[in-house]
């Protein structure tokens, strides 16, 4: 198994630069995702990876060794791709054991592995079938088996769940999950999805155009957002999040309404800054359908009107007015609201961001 | 006002009916009744004198008609060969070109536009022993100084026709095996790459499988187009020298209007149809087979 370093990365299409020299360390047998929106330049890096795509500049080294100039298979990597990629004239067992046919080993070598790895996807049942033959969670699994069996020092996934229903997208996240514990082998994993990048990863490395906007584990990318682009993408539903100046103690939004100054933040504005203020809907609730006590005294309440409310069982999503926008709010023990109805809100202020208005770098508090 | 009778899909079908009638079915009868006939152009009344199966004993005891029938397959099999390695190149080239596509797979082309007749003369006149562009080429190089007699020597002459054939018609696997190397999905060569494939493997066990299915229709209609080989032959050699390079259809064409022995020269035909409805049911058996391999769903 290996780790994996990215030294300055740059891609570049004829004069487009679509990666703009990323430097990232993967440790031996972890787990990271790269999540981004669409553009990002995280499939061209994984690519770049994988040696499908030629490096413009900078380095990429795996288990030590650079890697720049070796074609694909000499990197001892698996890919699994968006498309499955399967080889449509050759059955599943086929298809997981071609790399092994292709490094000539002995097919009882090959079968051994293929029935091993089929256990581990309960695809026994199906190694004579064809590709075509197959559903999209099948011909997923398959292309997970085709990946394992290789046994390669760096699994790279490049977003493997797109294609799928959203109730079997959740069942082989559980799998890909339970495969890297069983695996043990350092895995990269690209989607546009955040959930499927926070609850599959040691570490999330999230990409805005060509760069990497932060690197941190689930909670560091939630909980503290580098900048106002983190806060945003991570999360759902996304980050209520608005433009304010800081007046008197005080931060005043557009319309004139007022929040105090978070607590942690008193030394650090100054009269007259502008900020982008952020508070997630889980800071935002109902007076007394929070989650959290947090710093009790950095709770603030105020009654606002009711636009709409999405229930979803065991808790209600409040969309409520705040400076003429729909903020969103998260209700635990539900309570039935009517549309229009005012109700006293809590702000969380312990948890709230404070971003720079020009850099959209988070203030630190 | 008998026809009134007739319901109105009948009448309406009736036209294209009366026409592949006149134009299909009635020749095809008639010829097909001539050849157990010894029916002469010059002798019109021979066509109803019926010989029963005599016109086909003597083709098949007919020892010139067997060789030209293997000649036949010989151009088949060799042109064909040639054709699909020589396409295949070509259309791996193209689809590597990065600029110029369109205009490559035009030029490409260019062969197919000209007459078959035409491209025997221009061929014929290359490979002419004296005046030929061919023997100036190789003795202008250094590489002879005898006029090689390219038309004259029978397998030289089956060789040139083959040249000539493979000239003007590998184009048509060029394109379209460059159509299914355009259609294929770029994935699963990917993914051969990341399972370790030098590129001659991932051309080997990837895209050769996919290509296959379209290397076979080119395969089909090139066979069709070689069973019946005539306007090239006819012109570069005639069928000459003493009957070296003749194949199926000079040699019927000569008995049909040379030799104006119609009844015997439909009697050949027939038979040399079935070498063509061989030919296609191979292919297409191995088509359907290639195509249910890769899963195709066209």
């Amino acid at each position: 198994m290996a780790p994996v370093t990215l030294r300055k990365l740059v891609k570049r299409y004829g004069a487009l630069e679509v990666v703009h020299g990323i430097d990232l360390e993967v440790k031996d047998r972890e787990f990271i995702a790269l999540v981004g929106p669409s553009g990002c330049g995280k499939s061209t890096t994984l690519r770049m990876i994988a040696g499908l795509e030629d490096v413009s500049g900078g380095a990429i080294e795996i288990g030590g060794r650079a890697v720049n100039d070796l074609p694909p298979r000499a990197r001892n990597i698996s890919m699994v791709f968006q498309s499955y990629a399967l080889y449509p004239h050759m059955t599943v067992a086929e298809n997981m054991g071609f790399s092994l046919k292709i490094a000539g080993r002995s097919a009882d070598d090959i079968k051994a592995r293929v029935d091993e790895a089929a256990a581990i996807l309960d695809l026994g049942h199906l190694l004579e079938r064809r590709p075509s033959q197959l559903s999209g969670g099948q011909r997923q699994r398959v292309a997970m088996g085709r990946a394992i069996v290789r046994q390669p020092d760096v699994f790279l996934f490049d977003e493997p769940l797109s294609n799928l229903d959203a109730k079997l997208r959740t069942q082989v996240r559980t799998e890909i999950k339970k495969l890297h514990a069983r695996m043990q082998a350092t895995m990269i994993y690209v989607t546009h999805d955040q959930v499927e990048a926070m609850t599959l990863s040691d570490r999330i490395v999230i990409m805005r155009d060509g760069h990497i906007e932060q690197v941190g584990t689930p909670e560091e990318v939630f909980q503290k957002p580098k900048t106002k682009f983190v806060a945003g993408f991570i999360g759902s539903p996304p980050m209520n999040m608005d433009e304010a100046i800081v007046d008197n103690g005080q931060l005043v939004f557009a319309s004139g309404v007022r929040l105090p100054i978070p607590p942690r933040f008193a030394g650090a504005l100054r009269a007259g800054q502008k900020v982008t203020f952020g508070l997630r809907p889980d800071d935002i609730y109902p007076t007394g359908h929070g989650l959290h006590a947090g710093d009790a005294s950095a709770v603030h309440e105020v009654d606002l009107p009711v636009t709409i409310t999405e229930p979803l069982g065991n808790e209600t999503l409040v969309f409520i007015q705040f400076n003429g926008r729909d903020w969103v709010s998260r209700m635990l023990n539900p309570r039935p609201l009517r549309s229009g109805e005012s109700v006293r809100m809590s702000f969380d202020l312990s948890r709230a961001h404070l971003f720079d208005i020009d850099t959209g770098k988070a203030l630190e508090g | 006002m008998k026809l009134k009778k007739l319901s109105a899909p009948v009448l309406l079908l009736l036209p294209a009916f009366v026409v592949l009638a006149a134009v299909i079915v009635v020749p095809l009868l008639f010829s097909f009744y001539s050849s157990f006939t010894p029916f002469r152009l010059t002798k019109p009344e021979t066509l109803w004198i019926f010989v029963g199966l005599r016109n086909y004993i003597t083709v098949l005891s007919n020892w010139d008609f067997w060789v030209a029938f293997g000649r036949t397959v010989l151009l088949l099999t060799v042109a064909l060969n040639t054709e699909m390695l020589l396409g295949l190149g070509l259309a791996l080239l193209v689809n590597k070109a990065t600029h110029g596509q369109r205009l490559l797979r035009t030029i490409m082309m260019f062969p197919m536009m000209f007459s078959p007749v035409l491209v025997g003369f221009q061929f014929k006149f290359m490979f002419n022993d004296n005046i030929g562009f061919v023997n100036n080429a190789l003795q202008s190089l250094g590489l002879t100084d005898r006029a090689i007699p390219w038309l004259i020597d029978g397998n030289l002459a089956m060789i040139s026709i083959i040249i000539a054939e493979v000239w003007s018609s590998t184009a048509v696997f060029a394109i379209l095996i460059l159509a299914g190397l355009l259609a294929m999905p770029k994935d699963p060569v990917e993914a051969a790459h990341v399972d370790g494939c030098t590129p001659w493997q991932t051309f080997r066990y990837v895209t050769w499988p996919y290509l296959m299915p379209f290397a076979f229709i080119a395969m089909t209609i090139r066979s069709l187009d070689v069973a019946r080989a005539y306007d090239i032959v006819k012109i570069m050699t005639d069928g000459g020298p003493a009957k070296r390079t003749e194949l199926l259809w000079t040699l019927i064409g000569r008995t049909a209007y040379a030799d104006a022995r119609m009844g015997m020269a439909n009697a050949m035909a027939y038979v040399a149809i079935l070498l063509s409805i061989v030919f296609t049911v191979y292919f297409f058996r191995k088509l359907a087979a290639a195509r249910q391999q890769i899963g195709a769903e066209w």
